[in-house]
């Protein structure tokens, strides 16, 4: 069924594909971002202590959790005429390789304004154990004229 | 008549290479600007970060139905920001510290950028703090295309390497 702001309900949930992470993954992470941290590369760095955290081994980019999120929302939102237009975000827990993760999305609330239409909605990215890696919280827009902003 | 080119210097990927020449937290300033490079995106560097975040929507990949679709032609990403981030920022630009922790982002969407934009970035460090012996500073950037529109704007937490 098609998504529209009328129809949807505080609690329809949103489910992105899951995404498998692996040193490959990451490494192409790093070649499309430019992000060449060596948090994402080297293993003997991040053996050592970060403050008060230690990784033990490379971790994934906490901007891919966003890059998944956003794919996420925009399949969800584009066949409707709708526009993601925010999308705020915490690193909850480090991704590894051999991690599977995969986003979702719950609506919260909607809004009308003077000229729009919104919907809020909290996301959260989960790893393989059902462990929370990244939350946030999304506002999409259903323009009262389909029309690409 | 100078044509205005945006370089396409050769991106060091080692970040240890200039990390003596990066600002440490005491030495970053709240509002000062970050200097930032014009980056001519293309449709290649969008395909390949669509691949790395699994993206398959042809409004980013195929030309003809992206001419049929709702912005006429093929778009970036919203999330493209992710590498305009690295490619409008020089090599001892802060961000690229090695032991930099991203503490979590928002970002707000204006316009689609497009393959053949000229993007611009204005940045700074808006803020800087100390939380749980952790050193903290907050970063903010607003990315324009060549017809100084904003594309999209964002703001956003690292932990600095101590």
């Amino acid at each position: 069924m098609t998504v529209t702001f009328d129809n949807l309900r505080a609690g329809d949930t949103i489910i992105g594909p899951s995404f498998a992470v692996s040193r490959e993954s990451i490494r192409l992470f790093c070649d499309a971002s430019l992000d060449y941290n060596p948090l994402h590369l080297d293993d003997a760095y991040m053996k050592g202590n970060f403050g008060k955290t230690s990784f033990g081994g490379i971790i994934m980019h906490g901007m891919n959790n966003f890059g998944l999120i956003t794919r996420m929302l925009t399949d969800w939102a584009m066949p409707s005429g709708a526009i993601h237009r925010r999308l705020e975000t915490r690193w909850v827990k480090p991704v590894k390789p051999g991690d599977t993760i995969r986003p979702s999305g719950i609506i919260k609330t909607k809004q009308v304004t003077s000229k729009s239409r919104w919907v809020l909605i909290d996301v959260i990215v989960q790893n393989q154990r059902d462990e929370p890696v990244a939350t946030g919280e999304a506002m999409v827009e259903f323009p009262v004229l389909a029309k690409a902003g | 008549m100078q044509a205005e080119e945006p370089a396409p210097p050769a991106f060091e990927t080692d970040f240890w290479k200039d990390a003596n020449l990066r600002k440490v937290w005491d030495e970053i300033v709240p509002g000062e600007p970050r200097n930032t490079l014009p980056y001519l995106l293309t449709f290649e560097a969008i395909a390949l970060f669509c691949k790395a975040v699994g993206e398959t929507n042809p409004l980013y990949l195929d030309e003809s139905a992206a001419k049929a679709g709702p912005y006429g032609g093929l778009i970036a990403p919203p999330s493209i920001h992710i590498l305009l981030m690295f490619a409008c920022t020089p090599a001892d630009d802060w961000m690229r510290s090695p032991g930099t922790i991203n503490a979590g982002q928002s970002w707000s969407y204006n316009i689609p950028a497009r393959p053949g934009d000229t993007i611009t970035l204005q940045a700074r460090a808006l803020d800087k703090f100390i939380r749980r012996e952790r050193l903290f500073v907050v970063h903010d950037n607003v990315f324009f295309n060549q017809h100084d529109e904003v594309i999209c704007s964002g703001r956003g937490q690292t932990i600095r390497p101590m």
